[in-house]
Parts: structure tokens; sequence; C-alpha cells
């Protein structure tokens, strides 16, 4: 039965491949209400221009002026001169005029190298009925998403996004993002604007690189990258840095230019056991096992590098024939720190036993561009503490094991040759000794033939509209192995599994 | 008795004037909104071009106004009132690429100005922007005007004469046709896409 299993892992693998291309999210909500192109705030949507970034920082808003570009005039949920009955405070706020909704879908083809099917060996009985094989050429749906922004005015913005189906199935959705940000609250203590924002709800954790908008069909490696306990580890830490989170976050600066911190405190967010039946009922019915709080921060100083000031400092640079993307370098950091929680049979003892072990995840990350080149990469250290049981037999406690530790990042350069054509080159790595210990012997699809996974993806995508983009890619994977030379620990007859993937989106 | 005659001449020759200086109007048709109708180039014939500029604006993300004459040597300034930056430049003049130029860029509430000698529809775009769209109509003489909405045209002071009236509209193509004018002249234009 270990080959079909295999196979199944290996589809699942290549369906979440072509799956996990990430929510992004590009919102013609703005453009009917401000009657203008996608390409006023995206590159290659969605991946952000400066001005993009400077109107996400403003809180869905024009820096400046804003209401001279609404097209669409928002509703006044009540008369101006209500604010003269409470001069202090920001009620009523308005709506957006129309309802600020997107829609997205997406779809994929690939095809994989005939090598994924390596791994299947007929099992079971003569003539039983054996699991599917990897196709060679597939055609999947993809997302149909809904997502919602905008603002209240009064400095408070919304976005929710949801992801109606998934790959056809509409049990597959989940909410993406869903926050409130309140945006420039410092001006309430006389710091510099935008020097503080807060947000709460549901989101993507301030990234170097975003994820959620990331133009690329497969995600970062090292962002899906967990460490997986198994044998040698004793709890699960799934997290992953492309985890979205819930909690608050306080943010400041901007993202096209000077300084830009975030401090975020959200919900543990691993899924180690827990606690069934659920002790505590919560009033909304939902649950979830976050007695610790993990923290994410992240700074960044990004230096716009054309010579006249005016220029440098304003959103977009001046260039000779328009204004353009500033020429400049990035350099930041971030932390998370956070704790995995699992729960353990005390034995005979009869007690519950609680491992909560503490992680966490560093790294640094810089970009520089220069008109339509963008070269940016990240490199990412992962922690955790490793928790055994004291005594496998009749455990009372933890004792500390060796650490599990993993690192990686990625360097990607994108080069927008024509308005209408990306062109991306990325280089993916993870070294992780836990991954290589815990599932190469497994046979697991992506495991390596080292504990070093490197991955180079050349791509090009075509906006065929504004609205509508093409997307192609071929993934050279890392080498992987069936079996390994007992005496010397080689792998044998290793072989690579590369994919060529195209996917179609529009969103309206 | 001396100034009693040149003042009869005077208006003799002022009534001649009026005479020879005739109006084309007519309606522009097959097509929605503005156009322009200008009298083509008037072989051996030269005028001076004008000395004042007018003024494009962007404003809201729009040039405003959409569409403007001007007499070929015309200087036009480019305005920016927008709190986001803008440019403008265009890809040909009269169809012909090798005249695109590109303004660059400038502060808000700064004009850049730019005289177009050349004749012919100058499509304005914005590189930063490409919703914005606005033209600049170059005619090649003094007569010329923009029609309303309902595509109604008149153009004064023409001289008496026979010229090729050409009818311009926006996505449209142009069309022209032999006008004679003596007085007041009549010239339909029906356009298509």
């Amino acid at each position: 039965m270990e080959m079909p299993r295999r196979v199944s892992v290996l589809f699942t693998l290549v369906l979440t491949v072509v799956l996990l291309t990430g929510t992004s999210n590009a919102i013609p909500a703005f453009s009917r209400q401000y009657g203008t192109s996608c390409t006023t705030c995206h590159i290659d949507f969605p991946k952000l221009n400066d001005f993009g970034k400077a109107f996400k920082d403003a809180g869905f808003k024009f820096p400046k002026a804003d209401e001279d570009f609404i097209k669409v005039p928002q509703v006044m949920l009540g008369a101006p001169a209500q604010k003269e009955l409470w001069p202090h405070t920001v009620f009523p706020g308005t709506i957006p005029g129309l309802p600020p909704v997107g829609l997205r879908y997406n779809q994929f083809f690939q095809y994989t190298s005939g090598n994924a099917n390596n791994y299947y060996q007929p099992s079971g009985a003569p003539g039983s009925v054996q699991p599917p094989t990897i196709p060679r050429t597939d055609f999947e749906p993809g997302y149909f998403s809904i997502f919602m922004a905008g603002n209240f005015g009064s400095d408070i913005a919304f976005w929710v996004d949801d992801d109606l189906s998934v790959s056809g199935q509409n049990a597959n959705g989940a909410l993406g993002d869903g926050y409130l940000r309140f945006v420039n609250l410092g001006r309430f203590f006389k710091l510099p604007t935008d020097a503080l924002t807060l947000r709460v709800g549901q989101f993507e954790p301030d990234l170097p690189f975003t994820q959620a908008r990331s133009i690329n069909i497969s995600p970062y490696d090292i962002y899906t990258q967990a460490n997986i306990g198994s044998s040698s580890q004793n709890v699960n830490n799934v997290y992953a840095l492309q985890d979205g989170v819930q909690g608050i976050e306080f943010s400041g600066g901007h993202q096209y230019g000077g300084y830009h911190y975030s401090v975020a405190v959200v919900n543990q967010n691993t899924s180690g056991n827990t606690a069934s039946p659920l002790n505590v009922s919560s009033p909304g019915g939902f649950f979830s096992d976050a007695n610790y709080k993990d923290i994410y921060a992240r700074f960044s100083y990004r230096f716009n590098l054309e010579k006249d000031p005016a220029s440098r400092h304003d959103i977009q640079a001046a260039g000779a024939s328009g204004p353009r993307d500033h020429t400049y370098l990035s350099l930041g950091t971030f932390y998370y720190e956070g704790r995995s929680v699992q729960r353990f049979n005390g034995g005979a003892a009869g007690t519950l036993l609680t491992a909560r072990e503490p992680f966490y995840r560093v790294g640094g990350d810089f970009s520089f561009n220069y008109r339509t080149f963008n070269l940016f990469g990240l490199f990412m250290y992962g922690h955790d503490h490793d928790l055994l049981l004291n005594s496998p037999d009749d455990p009372t406690g933890f004792i500390r094991g060796p650490a599990a530790n993993f690192n990686g990042g990625f360097l990607e350069a994108d080069y927008l040759a024509l308005p209408w054509v990306m062109t991306i080159l990325r280089y993916d790595r993870v070294q992780s000794t836990a991954d290589f210990l815990n599932q190469v012997a497994s046979g697991n699809y992506f495991s390596p033939v080292g504990s070093t996974r490197n991955r180079v993806t050349p791509g090009v995508q075509f906006l065929i509209h504004a609205n509508i983009k093409a997307s192609f890619e071929y993934a050279v994977r890392p080498k992987q192995a069936l079996s390994y030379d007992p005496t010397t620990g080689k792998p044998l007859n290793a072989f690579r599994t590369n994919t060529a993937t195209g996917a179609l989106e529009f969103v309206y | 008795m001396k100034r009693t005659f040149m003042m009869v001449m005077l208006v003799v020759a002022m009534m001649s004037l009026a005479a020879s200086a005739g109006t084309i109007s007519g309606k522009v048709s097959g097509v929605s909104g503005e156009s322009v109708v200008y009298v083509d180039t008037v072989a051996g014939k030269t005028f001076p071009a004008p000395t004042a500029k007018p003024v494009i604006d962007q404003k809201g993300l729009m040039f405003v106004p959409h569409i403007v004459v001007v007499q070929q040597g015309t200087t036009v300034e480019f305005l920016n009132s927008d709190k986001v930056a803008h440019n403008v430049f265009w890809p040909s003049v009269g169809g012909n690429k090798k005249l695109t130029h590109n303004l660059g860029t400038w502060p808000t509430g700064e004009k850049r100005p730019f005289k177009f000698d050349n004749p012919g529809a100058v499509p304005l775009l914005c590189n930063v922007h490409p919703e914005m769209a606005g033209y600049v109509v170059v005619s090649p003489t003094p007569y010329f005007a923009l029609t309303d909405i309902s595509g109604a045209y008149k153009i004064d002071n023409v001289p008496d004469g026979s010229y090729t009236v050409t009818a311009w509209h926006e996505g449209a193509k142009n069309q022209s046709k032999p006008v004679a004018v003596a007085g007041d002249s009549k010239a339909d234009f029906t356009l298509s896409k």
C-alpha cells in the first residue's frame, strides 16, 4: 500500500502547487470608483507600483485630494452639519457610492514531467482498483474570489476577500483577509502623517514581499515551509510564513520611501492538537487554541535614489518621459515568535500534558528597483525548540531535544519588458534538515535527495487586457530519489519532476 | 467733400469685404459627441500663427477640455491641476508616428508649452493613467469649428472660394469634401468608424 499512498500524496501536492498561487488581489472596485485603469496602481496586477503602495498606505485613498478623483460620489451617512453636534468624533462617516465589489477567477493548465509517476506501483489484489496517477497534462479550475475594499471616510479603510470556490469546489473556499484599518491615528498624538496605523482582523502579516499579491503562479517555497515534527521531533508546527493571522497590527511609515514598520500581536497560529471536546464554548461559536499570542514585527527602510530632492520624496519619481517608479534600494528585517501547542496523554497518571514549544522565524530582505527592473530577495532562518516527552512510556513532562532548524529564501528578478509583458526569473532555496529527515524516507513528491531544495522558475506574463492575464512558468524542481544505496546512503536514479504551468485569470 | 467721399469709399469697401467672407455650416452625423470641421490647406496661402495659447488641463484624471482645435503654429500649454503626477505624450500627429513626442514630467500647478507646427489630429495620452485621452486637432487654416453635441457647426469668415473641408471625429475616419464658398455655404458629413 506504500506506493499508492505515495501517489496519492504526489497527486495532492501537485494540486497544492497549482492552487497555492495565493489569493492575489487586484481591485476593480477602485477602478470603478475612480474611473481609472488597473495600471494606475499595479505594474502587473496584483504587484503594486509606487502609487499603488501610497494608495494602500493612505487607506485605499488617493494620497492627496482624494475627493477630486472620485467619480462615484460617496454616500454620506449623515448630514455634514451632524459633525457640529459631535465635533471631536468621526461620526457619521461615508460609504462608497457603489458597492466596492470585485471578482476574480483563474484557471490553470499544467504539464508535468512523466517522472511524476515514478512513484507509482500497482498494489493490492490483482484487479483491484488503483488510485489515480498524475496526468501529464491537466486543466484545473482555480479560485473564484470576491473582494471588497475601500474607505469609510475619516481614514477608516476596510478589506474583505473570500474565495467562493477553489478548484471548482465551493467547500474549499475560505476567508482571505478581512479587516478594518484605522489609518493615520498618529494625528491624535501629533505624530508625523501616517506614523501610526492600526489594523484589526484577519490579514496577511506585513511580509517583505507579499504572497497574497504575488504575481507568481507558484508560491515562494520558504513561505510555505513548515517545520513539521515527526519521529525525531515531537511537536508538529505547521505554521508557515504565508499563513494569514488574526489579531491587531500597528504600523507606520510609507512603502514608497523612507521607513516602514509593523508590529502585530496575533493568535497562536499553529494547529497542534486542539482540545476536544471543547471545554469552553465561545459565545460566537468559534474556538481557537490560541492561549498564547504570537508576535510578528518588521522594519524596513527604502532609499529612493533620485538626485533631485523633490522627485526623491514624491510618491513617484519625475522621469524624463513621465512619472515612474523610483530607483530605490530597500532593506528590511522581520521576526516572528510564537509557540506550538500540542497536547499529550500523560500516561499512567492520566494527566493532560501540554507542550508549548517556542519557535521563531527571523530574516532579512532587500529590493532594488531601476525603472521597470526589480531585483529582490529574502533570507529566512527558522528555529523550533524540540520538546520531547521525558519518558515515552510514562511521560510526565518534557525535556528539550536538539532544535529543529531550517533556512532558505528566494531571489527574484522581474522585468517589465513592455507595459503588458512581464518577464520573471526566480530561484527558491530551502535547506531543512528536519524536512529531509522526516519526509525523504516516505518518498514525498517534493523531498529532495539532500536537505537542500533548489528550484529555478523562469516565467513570463502577458496582460491581454489590463484586467486579463496569461501567465506561464516552468519550474525546474529539485532532484528526488526513490531509493538509496544502503551502504553509502546516496540516492539511486535521482530524477527531477519539472512542471510547466499556465494560468489564465481575470478580474472585473 | 473729400471726407464724405472717403467715408463712402470705406463703407463700400467694408460691404465688399462682408460680401466675400462667407460661412460654412452644416452637421456631422453618424457619430455621437463633438467633432471638428476645418478647411484644409489652401494652396499658395499661409496664415500667421495666432498668439493666443490655449490651455489643456489635467484634472480629475481627465484632459480638460477633451478636444481642442487650434490653427497650425499655435502654442498649447499643458497644465496639471491634479495632485498626482501626470505626463502628456502623443504617439503621432495626423497619423504620422515620426512626430511622436513626450513632454515629460512637471510639477503640479505648472504648465508646459508645445507649439504644434504640423497639421492633423494629435491624440494626447498620459503614460501613468492609460484611461486618459484628449485631442488637439491642428487645422492648417484659421477656418475651423468644434461641433456641438448634436454635430452642428458653423465656420465664420471664410473668404469666398473653393476649398476642401474635412470633418474629424474621435475614433472615426476623416471625411473630406470640396466646398465652394460664396456667402453662406452648407456642408454635411456622415462619418463612420
